[in-house]
């Protein structure tokens, strides 16, 4: 969905039009075209359409009483948007999640990965459980860590109460922020050890064999060796964590609300809150479409640092 | 997995120190990974009493009361739970279906702009869910899907689609072109050579992108918590509800977690030997 959308449904044809000359080809041609036109029919619809109806909301005040009804309103939302110093910290404040819960999960997932590579004994069944927090829904994430960090109940209050701490993890602004941003990391650290697993186990160990005959020690080892070679599939883990994370909301709904005095609203709790609660119809699209924005300039980065180790297709 | 009988690969081997180091590290995650996990499976055998208790307890006489309560009492969940099977199992199973079909002409197609197609399938994948939950709330609105199980089915499928497209298009770029082509010089049509020679060939993967769309929808809860209604609403969102009544009941949450959570572990589990191409859409290629 987004420009890249439209971008791409025209210049193709086109391009080969112009380039053949002689005779214009059609676009999805035989066996092929037919076998793809009902998943891309629907899709079409699933996507296209609302995007194109993403685009009129944000230039229109939405009635829903009575009736469903736009009305123009010109470039409004959009200068509304240049001048929402709410939506400058919620920003602010997605861009904060995108660093930590992304940056931690790579590190940590990158890490544990390399453990259990190395662990001679019981890889299988400890890497079963390790992934077990990805299947989850997020919504039961949220709650469990409410049940966890409950100030009078929590198991998780009650360690740190023994260890000397005493407040209330969801109430002050801090603790709540990071305490959202570790769920996450619970929650998703996983998939990169998985995906980082993947891609270490397919490295030669001829090639291992070798530096260490040269006497080549375990961390340059990692440096030279091990970190390069895994370098493109951790590129995919940071391109799909960094999607899920623009568009963080099930956890922080669910536990916070986006509190305590909004430490923990983010573009996709404004948005949710703009649309549904004080239904702002208009605006809240204007915000869909800059994270539209945001991700396809993201996921167009990674994807072009994958092309340049030649692994997109 | 790579670890050989005669000698590991040096890193593998290690000294005895780094061994013990890695054994600490790998504990650590487990108990970070496990013990939320564990407390909520736990708690969900406790009375009301015990699982607000201000010490947490490990020794209690278990008692089925929060499952009951569920299944039986005032918040019934039986209509939730039809919704989240039905929703989830009938989008999963569009989206395969449909991304069968996609897939394969995707990877055998010749077009041109090919690439660009694939970038866009992928990209609609990516669009944050906030953005597309909105306009799809209206163009709900305007043709009476809201609180309807085919409405939360097709919703489903704005982000199921796409990933069934191009994971099982991964599937079917490893399957050489010769496969049909042999088959359609013996007398079979396209479809008939597709049906009966490439698609048994991409049962795994098949079965992998069912589980992983299952697992997605099952999950979901921003779509529903806008498009369903009354009727319609899933598990995720009964759950939710639990909290905003007056008062929580954490007994009766911890079992409703338990009942939402543990059958996808086991399908996830399931088909843990394809989860990398699966997660990656097929972006990793070999594993």
């Amino acid at each position: 969905m987004g420009e890249l959308t439209m971008g791409s449904l025209t210049t193709g044809p086109h391009r080969a039009e112009r380039s053949s000359g002689r005779r214009i080809r059609l676009p999805l041609p035989g066996f092929a075209g037919r076998m793809m036109a009902p998943g891309l029919l629907v899709l079409a619809g699933v996507s296209l359409l609302p995007f194109a109806a993403v685009v009129v909301m944000s230039f229109s005040r939405v009635h829903l009483l009575g009736g469903l009804r736009l009305e123009g309103a010109g470039a409004d939302n959009w200068t509304r948007l240049f001048t929402d110093p709410d939506m400058a910290w919620a920003w602010a404040r997605t861009a904060g999640y995108f660093v930590l819960t992304v940056g931690g999960e790579m590190v940590l997932g990158t890490v544990l990965a390399i453990c259990l590579w190395r662990l001679r004994h019981g890889r299988n069944t400890a890497l079963s459980l390790l992934l077990l927090p990805m299947f989850v829904a997020p919504v039961i994430v949220g709650l469990l860590g409410r049940f966890l960090t409950d100030s009078t109940f929590g198991l998780y209050s009650w360690v740190l109460g023994q260890l000397g701490y005493h407040g209330d993890l969801m109430g002050d602004k801090t603790t709540a922020f990071v305490s959202v941003t570790l769920m996450d990391v619970w929650e998703w650290t996983p998939l990169v050890t998985l995906i980082a697993l993947a891609g270490l186990t397919s490295v030669p160990s001829s090639v291992l064999e070798a530096a260490s005959l040269d006497g080549a020690g375990l961390l340059r080892t990692l440096r030279h060796i091990v970190l390069p070679a895994i370098a493109p599939v951790l590129l995919v883990a940071l391109l799909i964590r960094s999607m899920d994370a623009l568009r963080y909301f099930d956890i922080i709904w669910n536990t916070t609300g986006g509190g305590p005095a909004d430490a923990t609203k983010t573009a996709s709790v404004k948005l949710y809150e703009t649309a549904f609660r004080f239904f702002d119809f208009g605006y809240a699209a204007v915000t869909g479409l800059l994270m539209l924005a945001v991700t396809t300039v993201v996921a167009r980065y990674f994807v072009r640092l994958l092309d340049r180790k030649g692994l997109a297709r | 997995m790579t670890a050989s009988t005669t000698g590991a690969a040096p890193l593998e081997r290690g000294s005895r120190g780094s061994r013990v180091v890695v054994r600490v590290l790998v504990a650590t995650a487990l108990i970070w990974t496990v013990v939320p996990l564990g407390w909520m499976l736990l708690s969900s055998f406790k009375s009301t009493a015990e699982v607000t208790a201000a010490t947490p307890d490990v020794w209690f006489g278990p008692t089925l009361d929060n499952y009951r309560n569920l299944f039986g009492g005032g918040n019934n969940l039986w209509p939730h739970l039809r919704n989240s099977v039905v929703a989830a199992g009938c989008s999963a199973l569009l989206a395969t279906a449909l991304g069968a079909l996609a897939g394969y002409g995707l990877a055998r197609t010749k077009w041109r702009g090919k690439h660009h197609l694939s970038f866009w399938i992928i990209s609609t994948r990516m669009a944050p869910i906030a953005a597309v939950v909105l306009p799809i709330f209206l163009i709900f609105r305007v043709l009476g899907l809201i609180d309807t199980l085919p409405g939360l089915v097709l919703a489903y499928l704005s982000f199921n689609l796409p990933f069934a497209i191009w994971l099982l298009n991964a599937f079917f770029a490893q399957l050489p072109p010769a496969l049909e082509e042999s088959a359609q010089v013996a007398g079979c049509t396209p479809w008939q050579a597709f049906r009966h020679v490439i698609l048994p060939l991409t049962r795994p993967g098949l079965v992998t992108t069912f589980v992983l769309c299952l697992v997605f929808s099952w999950n979901d809860y921003a779509f529903a918590l806008v498009l369903s209604g009354p009727r319609t609403q899933t598990l995720p969102i009964a759950a939710s509800q639990l909290v905003t009544q007056t008062g929580i009941d954490w007994g009766q949450l911890t079992a409703i977690g338990t009942v939402v959570v543990v059958p996808m572990m086991l399908v996830g589990l399931a088909v843990r030997r394809w989860l990398v191409t699966g997660l990656t859409m097929g972006a990793v290629t070999g594993e």
